[in-house]
């Protein structure tokens, strides 16, 4: 077990005989190597040096034992990222120490090795539990790469459609085989016919034959078509089907790791690309295959000598080919940059003509973009000019094969040792064999572009959801108790966004969240309603563990509403009726009431039938957030989560909306996160967050006679609102 | 929050205690439980979805909501149908004589209710209601209703799977 090379640079449970030289006579009874990660620095020169981490102590290893220091006087594990490089740092005992430096290429693995050193000594979690799921995750991944065999993989997933394939590739090969019968058909008329003379009453036979060729040949023809289209249709479907399945099942967490783009790229490119693959050259090959067997034979049993002859520009053809592609993928690229460059220009004065016209910066744009039409168009004509170079040589060696089979042919025609009739169908079919000798060779270029792509697609499939239910998960009905037991997360694995938090919410308890900006504040809310899971720690609702709540039952009675809230792209009424489907329209109107948003919705013709757009565009941020917090309302949550609910509302309406909140939230565990402490009037207790800690609790009053944090956040508003005035004032309202 | 207390608060009227008086182009005089109001505006907060259900609106102030209007006396009904008609006006389309595309827009000739009517729309224009109906809307912003597009012949459907 173990010897998992892991994030390119650390092995977890790693075989003795791969453990660095000197660790062996180091290892105590008893002790453990959990993992072994190499940096890629020695100061500041690339070297390597070793940090192993037991299940007793982290060392490091230079050469000989550099340090050590027992897990047990270990208090926290982190990282510092610097432009190129990144430092590992302990808390220790004696103080911090930082243990070693090396590129931000092992960052990844020095990610792995501070969360394990956080787990045990921050999270305390049993090392017997640790090690478990880490021997999992080691075969888990080695099981995965010996299985990866991409493509069979991908036939694998593609099971349910083999005989629509099958059926299309004996249809194609079919149409093909019957394309090589009219040749035969033409060296018989010609050597038996026309030029014999002998049985004329052939005449009709052939002319019927050819009839029946082609007819034949129309039909497989359609039903190719019809076969082609019904797989192409089939196998994106299936594979897009899977791929959005899987993004529905996926943890907030994974979104964060890939950018939106690179998954929408996944769902539309990669699908397409394997759609291309399997609809195009995966039929070609086995296509191709026949043809090339067929037609050689027919060749050979026609003239081997003349065969030979035809055979000779192939290699050539083939080194062409592969020096075109090696020399190609520069010039094209070339291209392609020059091109993504005019769309970059053209993006940036279309999605920024705002700015691009208040700093007046058209004729910037203008200039830059005639340049690089200009680029283009030097690209553009520089892969011309290379096509130019490669092409006609291997052109040139075509002709003069051909020149050959004609004039070889043409004296053993004379010779009366081969047919003219033979002849012709002799270059007819050499014509036909070179097509798919090259076509194959393409599939072969296709066949490792869509290995690419199916590799993206199963990266996404492989994901396993971090926020797992337990299978012994279950429905509870909340009373509305929150408790946050030495809550530890990080997003990046580097940057802990909560650092131990405690907090204990009674059922009924209305609490306002506040800190600066990146204090936590959103995080936590969003481990309460489990839509990532701590690192370290555990969220409770009414004594109960998050884990041990079913997803749909929670769901059901938390409610949140986002500072910048997206809406679906369909009306007012069934965006607000997410919150409870079978709302009847009393209900809906009540809820969007409750939230303030009755007034604006009645104003548009359409009113709750309106179409608010593409993550609700059609409507300003305040209108979104007066839908979103109507939602949530018409959820008649057991608990409240309002990140910022007035944030996008001007001062008449946030007074409002707060007025309602206050009569809204009576009795209801509610939690609310606001920059604007005056929304917070009407909570019974303020929590404040700084740097991922809660620093301060208490009530308002009590924490301005306290003097910290709060403090200063309630001053600084207030300066503002006294600025404000003072300004108003000199304006000349009073003048 | 209780949403059912809520709903005691939408002012839900009882059909027979509301009678319209008057109508004028798109406002109605109405007798509320007992009380005159005179320039009411009728409105229909679900308009597609619940065209039954109406709110009454003196300027700003809400007067009330009928869950379905057509319980109110034969007269009522009628006068405040009147003024429907001309709130929500909605040509209904009943033949699509062609599309065709023209400098980036797209041209409909179509055979109304209303009479016939020729418009321009963008290409996605074409809105699917939940009961089928469809709704296509102009580039002035004008609505037209297809209420039936099963029933429409077959050259209209032509036109409208193009445009869908």
């Amino acid at each position: 077990m173990g010897g998992d090379e892991d994030d390119n640079g650390i092995k977890l449970y790693p075989p003795s005989g791969e453990l660095p030289p000197p660790l062996k006579e180091l290892l105590e009874e008893g002790e453990e190597v959990v993992a072994v990660a190499r940096s890629d620095l020695v100061g500041d020169e690339y070297g390597e040096k070793h940090v192993v981490l037991t299940n007793k102590r982290l060392l490091v290893l230079n050469e000989g034992l550099e340090y050590e220091v027992p897990l047990s006087k270990i208090t926290m594990a982190s990282l510092r990222s610097y432009i190129n490089t990144c430092v590992m740092a302990l808390d220790t005992d004696e103080g911090p120490k930082s243990v070693v430096v090396f590129t931000k290429a092992r960052l990844k693995a020095f990610e792995s090795l501070v969360s394990l050193i956080n787990n045990l000594v921050v999270g305390r979690i049993p090392y017997s539990l640790l090690k478990r799921q880490l021997l999992k995750k080691v075969k888990a991944e080695a099981e995965k790469r010996s299985s990866r065999a991409v493509l069979i993989r991908l036939l694998g997933l593609l099971k349910p459609i083999a005989p629509l394939l099958a059926a299309t590739i004996i249809v194609a090969v079919a149409m093909r085989l019957v394309n090589l019968i009219p040749p035969y058909l033409m060296k018989v008329l010609v050597d038996e016919v026309l030029t014999t003379r002998a049985h004329v009453e052939k005449l009709a036979q052939i002319a019927l034959g050819l009839l029946a060729v082609n007819l034949v040949n129309t039909a497989l023809r359609t039903l190719n078509g019809y076969l082609s289209t019904k797989l192409n249709v089939a196998v994106a479907n299936r594979l897009r089907y899977k791929v959005f399945s899987k993004l529905q099942e996926l943890s907030l967490s994974h979104y964060d790791r890939f950018t939106s783009g690179s998954l929408f790229s996944r769902v539309i490119d990669d699908v397409n690309r394997i759609q291309w693959f399997m609809t195009g050259s995966f039929n070609m090959m086995f296509i191709n295959a026949a043809m090339i067997a067929f037609i050689g034979v027919t060749l050979v049993t026609l003239n081997p000598w003349l065969t030979a002859i035809a055979l000779l520009p192939i290699p050539i053809a083939i080194l062409g080919s592969a020096i075109y592609r090696r020399l190609a993928a520069r010039y094209y690229h070339r291209l392609w940059r020059r091109w993504s460059r005019i769309v970059s220009i053209v993006s940036d004065a279309i999605n920024a003509a705002i700015l691009v016209k208040s700093f007046g910066k058209e004729p910037t744009f203008r200039e830059k973009f005639s340049e690089s039409l200009e680029e283009y168009e030097r690209a553009q004509m520089d892969v011309f000019k290379f096509e130019q170079e490669i092409w006609p040589a291997v052109g040139l060696a075509f002709t003069i094969s051909n020149i050959l089979v004609w004039w070889m042919g043409g004296l053993q025609v004379l010779n009366g040792a081969m047919s003219l009739g033979s002849l012709m169908a002799f270059t007819s079919y050499m014509w036909m064999f070179y097509t798919p000798v090259f076509s194959l060779l393409e599939n072969v270029k296709s066949l490792q572009r869509a290995a690419v792509a199916a590799n993206r697609i199963f990266e996404v499939l492989d994901l396993e959801p971090e926020v797992e239910e337990r299978p012994r998960a279950r429905d509870l009905e909340l009373r509305g108790e929150v408790e946050c037991e030495n809550l530890w997360f990080t997003y990046d694995g580097v940057h802990y966004a909560l650092k131990g938090v405690n907090l204990r919410i009674r059922a009924g308890e209305r609490i306002g969240l506040v800190g600066p900006s990146g204090s936590g504040k959103t995080t936590l809310v969003k481990l309460l309603l489990h839509l990532y899971e701590p690192q370290v720690g555990a969220i409770k609702y009414d004594g109960v563990d998050v884990r041990e709540i079913k997803s749909s039952s929670l769901k059901k009675q938390v409610a949140i509403v986002l500072q910048n809230p997206i809406l679906l792209d369909t009306t007012i009424a069934e965006n607000i009726m997410l919150g409870r489907e079978d709302a009847s329209p009393e209900e809906v109107i009540a809820a969007a009431k409750a939230a303030r948003a009755h007034s604006f919705i009645m104003r548009l013709p359409e009113a709750y039938d309106t179409e608010v757009g593409s993550r609700g565009s059609r409507l300003s941020g305040g209108e979104r957030a007066r839908v979103a917090l109507a939602a949530a309302l018409l959820k008649n949550p057991k608990i409240l989560i309002l990140d910022e609910p007035t944030a996008a509302l001007d001062a008449l309406t946030e007074e409002e909306v707060t007025e309602e909140l206050e009569r809204l939230t009576k009795g209801r565990t509610t939690i609310i996160i606001a920059h604007r402490l005056s929304t917070l009037r009407f909570v019974d207790r303020v929590v404040v967050m700084d740097e991922g800690r809660i620093v301060e609790e208490g009530a308002h009053e009590e924490l301005l006679k306290r003097g910290g944090l709060y403090k200063k956040l309630w001053e600084a508003q207030l300066k503002g609102l006294t600025r404000m005035s003072a300004a108003t004032v000199s304006g000349g309202y009073v003048r | 929050m209780c949403v059912e207390n809520l709903q005691r608060e939408l002012k839900i009227l009882d059909p027979r205690r509301v009678h319209v008086l008057e109508a004028r182009l798109d406002e109605v005089d109405v007798e509320i439980e007992g009380r005159v109001y005179c320039g009411v505006r009728p409105r229909r907060p679900f308009p597609y979805s619940h065209p039954e259900i109406i709110m009454f609106y003196k300027g700003e102030e809400e007067l009330g909501m009928l869950r379905d209007y057509r319980r109110l006396d034969p007269r009522s009904r009628e006068l405040l149908e009147r003024v429907l008609r001309i709130i929500y006006f909605m040509p209904r389309v009943k033949k699509i004589l062609g599309v065709r595309s023209a400098k980036g827009k797209y041209e409909w000739r179509v055979v109304t209710d209303k009479g016939p009517v020729t418009f321009y729309t963008w290409s996605r224009c074409i809105r699917l209601l939940r009961d089928g109906r469809l709704l296509i809307r102009d580039i002035d912003g004008r609505v037209y209703m297809v209420e039936n597009p099963e029933k429409l012949d077959s050259k209209s459907r032509l036109y409208l799977s193009m445009m869908m």
